[in-house]
């Protein structure tokens, strides 16, 4: 507790403490803000992702088709091939899809909303729609002639609709195109190719059919992605690429790491803290006077890692908690609006673990830097050996090939700030709490290099 | 002068320190510059119109880690005698301060001229012997990185230009601010704001203004491809970390001059 205490008075009394936590708060949220200011986002509604392709006839009132889907390449849990009736081959307009997928079995979808699950069988499998009136009812069968009901919409569709079959596969890859500098990534696409046979129509339709890319995925390159769909002696084969969805978010861009994205700049300010804390007692040789009042070392080390944490994470925290209040505004007006990105509220356990563990990470990369101050006992090395591993990386990192930098982004201390994601977003490197366990494991390690030099190296 | 110019080079000779700083300066450039080269991969490209990376500025990259070396080289030329307090002695035996900040500059900008002018060449060597074997061949039309070449000759001796402008820099910013930990702070703050907020900026007017006006814009002589899409020109960009240089010299010798030592 003396311990404690002496450390606290020393640390209260450096001039450059205070300099310092007042300058990391202040870059923190003078930084949040300007990229804040800087960080404009188009609106992302339409919120519907209607891509697909999509083999089609019409279909005048009521009636019914039937389809076998023979085969689906398994391009990832959710490619989706299926029979359709959708109000026209436009883009965004009303539909009923069954559909059979490799990884989660029958699904009756409609109008971007409605889902209904069915069996869990993959292709080869029957599937046909009904539509009597205002309602369409799927069913499906493993043989084609005993029939299960998947479930049964309510739709509200003209009289003449379009009805085929269709195919898509979403992206479950990204692409990353880097020029040196400045990188697109994005979505990669790739399509899925399903055969249909035994396709039906009742009562029998006059028509011809229509081959329609819907909604065409646009690849990063800026290319779109096109299907395509043929028919042979009855075989249908029918290759798309993207997928039928409600963006229930609207775009997958995570706000919080944008609100407290000063941080980056902050723990600048904080490096120099931890390292002076321990080494201006070398320069000034008043840790011989520590050691003599408290011989026991790791006592001491410990003592001034809780005071320097602590004073580091209260800083953190007013910063954060400033900067989330502060930013959201300044977002809004920069087109971040509901309903996909409403202003998010702190008390939500998300908001909690990126602001706390923001405060955190800034508490925790000013103990690393006491750690390697402690080590190397000279303040400009030791700055020097702090920003080289801890900043650098990041900032190399992102000049290198994309394996490269996520692995990068994986082990060094930084991925400490993975703590500040709330969406799963493709190209995070690390999850939140394994990332903060790679930041504690860089302060473990110092702070254990730390106190054994402590204990075999004179003062 | 000369006779000032002396005692400075003895100073940062004889601190321990330096040695190692012009070390780690060469070292770091070149070796995370072969890192840089080393990391690229073109084996897949059949030529420039297929992948077109600016090999050059590649084969520079350690820069980013020499010059870590040289702002502290330079911060530490005017804050560790502030430390110690051997300024006193100093400006006793040499009174005439403005020739004690040119001497202290000279040094400084000698050094690392020297340390950088290795750590680059080092650079374009390990650019020039480890890029072939990436598949940037001169057959695939990827000329061997060379000196003679314009450019490449202006991104080399740019950078060497631009680790000595980081020094002066971190030396004003030193003589003005006095303490280590301070001048270090801030040094680095301002020269890895840019970079490390860029990616966040999502609006590209912003991320061109941020570039502009940052000591990094320095790192715009860098390139040698596609030059028309950078934010600030090669040269002017220089001109940018100069400015900031001149302006930390000009607050650190007013400090230094007008105020007690």
């Amino acid at each position: 507790m003396s311990a404690l205490r002496g450390e606290w008075a020393k640390f209260r009394s450096v001039r450059t403490t205070a300099f310092c936590l007042v300058l990391a708060a202040g870059m923190m949220v003078l930084f949040s803000a300007l990229l804040a200011f800087g960080s404009t986002i188009d609106d992302p509604c339409p919120c519907n992702v209607d891509q697909a392709e999509f083999l089609h006839r019409p279909l005048a009132g009521d009636g019914t088709i039937v389809a076998r889907v023979a085969s689906q390449e398994a391009t990832g849990p959710w490619a989706k091939a299926g029979i359709m009736m959708k109000e026209s081959a436009e883009e965004g307009s009303p539909y009923a899809a069954l559909m059979v997928t490799p990884g989660h079995g029958v699904h009756l979808q409609a109008n971007f909303t409605t889902d209904i699950a069915g069996s869990s069988g993959p292709a080869p499998r029957w599937l046909k729609l009904t539509r009597a009136g205002a309602t369409i009812t799927g069913f499906e069968s493993s043989d084609g002639t005993t029939w299960q009901q998947v479930g049964a919409v309510s739709l509200a569709l003209p009289r003449m609709v379009r009805t085929g079959l269709f195919a898509n596969s979403p992206t479950t890859k990204t692409r990353t195109i880097r020029h040196a500098g400045s990188t697109t990534t994005g979505p990669e696409y790739r399509t899925s190719t399903a055969t249909f046979d035994r396709v039906g129509f009742e009562p029998a339709q006059p028509g011809s059919w229509t081959a329609t890319t819907i909604g065409a995925p646009r690849a990063v390159d800026d290319t779109l992605v096109q299907g395509t769909a043929t028919e042979a002696g009855g075989v249908f084969t029918v290759t798309g690429a993207g997928d039928v969805f409600r963006l229930v978010n609207g775009g997958d861009n995570d706000m919080l790491p944008q609100m407290l994205g000063g941080v980056l700049v902050a723990l600048i300010a904080l490096v120099p803290l931890g390292v002076v804390f321990i080494t201006s007692e070398y320069a000034r040789g008043t840790i011989r006077t520590t050691f003599t009042v408290s011989p026991r070392r790791g006592r001491v080390l410990a003592a001034k890692a809780v005071v320097l944490g602590a004073a580091a994470f209260a800083a953190g925290l007013v910063a954060t908690v400033v900067s989330f209040y502060l930013t959201y505004p300044i977002l809004h007006g920069n087109g971040y609006k509901a309903p996909s990105y409403p202003q998010p509220s702190l008390w939500t356990p998300l908001s909690l673990r990126a602001v706390l563990g923001t405060a955190l990470v800034m508490a925790i990369v000013a103990v690393l830097s006491l750690g390697i101050g402690t080590l190397v006992r000279r303040t400009a090395a030791a700055v020097t050996v702090v920003i080289a591993v801890v900043v650098l990386p990041r900032i190399i990192g992102a000049f290198l090939p994309v394996p490269v930098e996520l692995w990068i982004n994986r082990i060094t201390p930084l991925a400490g700030l993975s703590i500040q994601q709330t969406r799963d977003r493709f190209d995070y490197a690390i999850g939140p709490w394994p990332g903060l366990a790679v930041l504690c494991a860089w302060a473990a390690a110092a702070l254990a290099l730390a106190w054994w030099s402590l204990r075999r190296r004179d003062a | 002068m000369i006779r000032a110019a002396r005692g400075e080079w003895t100073k940062l000779r004889t601190l321990v320190s330096t040695a190692w700083l012009l070390l780690a300066l060469a070292a770091f450039t070149a070796g995370l510059s072969a890192l840089g080269a080393w990391s690229l991969d073109g084996r897949g490209c059949t030529g420039p119109a297929d992948c077109d990376p600016d090999l050059t500025r590649f084969s520079l990259i350690g820069v980013y880690a020499g010059q870590v070396a040289a702002l502290v080289l330079g911060a530490l030329a005017a804050t560790a005698e502030y430390a110690t307090g051997t300024i006193h002695p100093t400006l006793m035996a040499n009174p005439r301060r403005p020739i004690v900040l040119a001497a202290k500059a000279t040094v400084v900008t000698g050094l690392v001229l020297g340390a950088g002018l290795l750590g680059v060449l080092g650079s374009v060597l390990a650019g020039r012997f480890l890029l072939p074997g990436k598949g940037f061949t001169p057959a695939h039309g990827y000329p061997l990185l060379s000196l003679t070449d314009g450019l490449t000759l202006r991104a080399a001796a740019g950078t060497v230009l631009y680790l000595a402008l980081i020094a002066l820099f971190a030396l004003g910013a030193g003589l003005a601010l006095r303490d280590t930990a301070t001048t270090l702070t801030t040094v680095l703050a301002l020269l890895f704001v840019a970079p490390m907020v860029a990616p966040f900026l999502s609006d590209p007017a912003w991320q061109r203004h941020l570039a502009q006006v940052v000591p990094t814009a320095g790192l715009a002589v860098q390139t040698t491809k596609r030059l028309a899409e950078l934010p600030i020109a090669p040269w002017a960009g220089l001109g940018v970390l100069a400015a900031w240089a001149a302006a930390a010299l000009v607050a650190g010798t007013a400090r230094f001059l007008l105020r007690d030592a």
